[in-house]
């Protein structure tokens, strides 16, 4: 199990006027599956793109594992034990599946056996189901072996905590089967896994925590039966209810 | 083509496909080999592959650059001209550290010194340059390299009192041999060993792990970051890499090995054109296809300055002749425009991919790919998008 201490403290992030992230701060200290849901612009891939270094936090620290990494570069970030997906999958295209599994391998372990990174990315694809796609150029793969792929490619990385960027989007069931199968074994394997989601009956079967984003602020963080009955969550997610 | 199929299965089962795409490598290296000492050859035809050599290691470390790991310049020559124009300098003035009072005498420079010194001097400069141009990429990128080259070459030919301006600079020439049948053909094996040295470099690089990344970075800057990979350092790395082969090759070019001198005029847009021209038509993501690109059309345009057409159905020319003479002029550069449409429009992978897919395998991986998976619609939510190239 790998150690986890993810701290978030007062974290912001201000586009020109626009507040995308509003002082959020949480923590993750176990292994947990957590949901981070909100309306639309309520600043969930925002808040994932500061957690991964790809943008400077305006303000606040994140800590992971005793290591400030916010304003990091994002290869930082990742080698500091952070992986993420995309909501757009970003397969490399003009690369193998090999060679899109072997970039993570090599950058974190440049000094590894090629034949024994080759070995472990065998197994991982046999693990998606997309083990016969190996040799095959990634733009030539259907959006939901994408999907598959760009968690094989976390697996590589092997980090402490994943987030994942609407895993479930514009998939089918059979896929989001082997998805949700996947997030329970990765989970299981000790990793704590943030995952964004539109799908609120995914959200809910799997979250044993729930994170909600309103206007780029935390209003709700906690399990899934209380967060769900919070007049905030209610409120941010249905509207006021207007006095006539 | 069930006939070339049936030699494809031939070749498959017996010496493989990669072994004898190395067969035929063989065989190029060694016609090379022999060409100079083929008595009939002149030494016009050998100047030609000189050129031919040296703009081969321009396209080949262009491709590199643009094609392997996405850094579309238009820098290319600029660099070389700096490899080139920092040897003949210090070879002319020696280095002054006016802080530190030192000097050092032009004298205690060989031909050899000057271009090492250019190589690292065209390999600063890539550093610097490559530093400015982290944050830039596709369009401006290619903007920012036009800027700068620009910049450069009005440098040279402004500053007349050092750099000779538009008549140019003469390096020390390195080598002096006062035959001039054995000087060719010692500057042609030079030129020629600078090629194998410099594409063994490169697929080298091509080959590492750092050529991962560079293709990683290439397709996505930014997944290739959340992978793990360090972008900046490994832009950099290859715009100094790139920067000190071309600063290499344009030092040694025109240390009187391919020309007398270099002038400003080979650092406009135009040239640096041809030279993504050519690995472009060869194949602007494989190091040997933009190599023999470049090698190919520089021989190509030079061959065709003058065009014999025998006129066909008896007929005779005005004088009774059966043949005429077609100068081709500026004619011969808009057939390779033709030829460089074509490419870009059907084969955007050059027209040598066909062959090195072929040599290297890989179509065969792919027909097992496609084999494998006619039963596999477990996941056909998404449409397969089309392989146009």
């Amino acid at each position: 199990m790998s150690d986890i201490n993810l701290e978030l403290n007062k974290v912001s992030k201000r586009f020109g006027g626009n507040q995308a992230v509003d002082h959020v701060s949480f923590s993750v200290t176990k292994p947990e599956l957590i949901g981070m849901i909100g309306p639309n612009g309520a600043g969930k891939t925002t808040l994932t793109n500061v957690l991964s270094g790809m943008l400077k936090p305006s303000s606040g620290t994140i800590y992971l594992n005793g290591r400030r990494i916010d304003g990091h570069p994002a290869y930082d970030v990742t080698r500091a034990g952070l992986g993420r997906t995309f909501q757009i999958t970003r397969a490399l295209g003009r690369m193998t599946v090999m060679e899109n599994m072997m970039v993570p391998g090599l950058a974190l372990k440049p000094n590894a056996r090629k034949a024994d990174l080759e070995d472990r990315a065998h197994e991982i694809l046999g693990l998606l189901t997309i083990d016969h796609l190996t040799h095959e150029y990634s733009r030539a793969l259907s959006g939901g072996q994408r999907k598959l792929l760009e968690l094989g490619r976390l697996l590589m990385l092997d980090p402490a905590v994943i987030v994942l960027d609407e895993p479930f989007a514009g998939v089918h069931p059979t896929l989001q089967e082997t998805i949700t199968s996947y997030i329970h074994r990765v989970h299981e394997s000790g990793k704590a896994i943030i995952f964004i989601s539109h799908d609120m009956n995914a959200v809910f079967e799997l979250s044993q925590r729930l994170l909600v984003l309103h206007h780029g602020a935390l209003i709700a963080d906690g399990d899934p039966q209380s967060v769900k009955n919070d007049p905030a969550v209610i409120d941010a997610y249905l509207g006021h209810e207007e006095d006539d | 083509m069930e006939y070339f199929r049936q030699i494809e299965s031939r070749i498959d089962q017996g010496i493989g496909r990669r072994r004898l795409g190395y067969v035929v490598l063989g065989l190029v290296i060694l016609f090379f080999l022999w060409f100079p000492n083929d008595t009939s050859q002149s030494n016009y035809a050998k100047t030609v592959f000189i050129s031919g050599f040296f703009y081969a290691i321009m396209s080949s470390s262009w491709a590199l650059l643009a094609g392997i790991a996405g850094q579309f310049s238009f820098g290319h020559m600029a660099f070389m001209g700096i490899g080139a124009y920092a040897a003949g300098l210090i070879a002319r003035d020696g280095i002054v550290f006016a802080m530190l009072g030192i000097a050092i005498t032009p004298e205690s420079f060989s031909a050899l010194g000057a271009i090492i010194i250019g190589t690292l001097v065209a390999g600063l400069v890539g550093l610097v340059i490559g530093w400015l141009l982290l944050r830039l990429r596709a369009a401006y990128l290619a903007l920012f390299t036009i800027a700068f080259s620009e910049l450069f070459r009005i440098m040279m030919l402004t500053e007349y009192d050092y750099t000779g301006g538009s008549n140019g600079l003469s390096l020390r020439p390195l080598l002096q041999i006062a035959d001039v049948d054995t000087a060719r053909q010692v500057e042609y094996y030079l030129m020629f060993a600078l090629l194998i040295v410099c594409l063994l470099a490169m697929h080298w690089v091509a080959n590492s792990p750092i050529g991962l990344f560079l293709r990683a970075m290439r397709e996505d800057e930014d997944a290739a970051s959340a992978l793990g990979v360090n972008v900046v350092r490994y832009k950099i790395l290859i715009f100094v890499f790139t920067s000190m082969i071309v600063g290499l090759a344009g030092a040694i070019f025109y240390s009187d090995v391919g020309s007398e001198r270099i002038i400003p005029e080979q650092l406009e847009v135009l040239q640096m054109s041809l030279i993504i021209a050519y690995a472009v038509i060869g194949g602007m993501e494989s190091l040997i296809g933009a190599a023999a690109g470049a090698f190919i059309s520089r021989y190509l345009l030079e061959a065709m300055r003058e065009v014999v057409i025998t006129l066909p159905f008896g007929l005779t020319t005005a004088d009774g002749g059966d043949a005429f003479v077609w100068e081709t002029g500026a004619w011969r550069f808009a057939l390779f425009g033709v030829v460089m449409v074509f490419t870009l429009r059907y084969m955007r992978n050059g027209l040598l991919y066909p062959f090195i897919t072929w040599f290297s395998g890989r179509d065969l991986a792919m027909k097992e790919t496609v084999s494998k998976r006619k039963d596999d619609d477990d996941y056909a939510d998404a449409p397969l998008e089309a392989d146009d190239e």
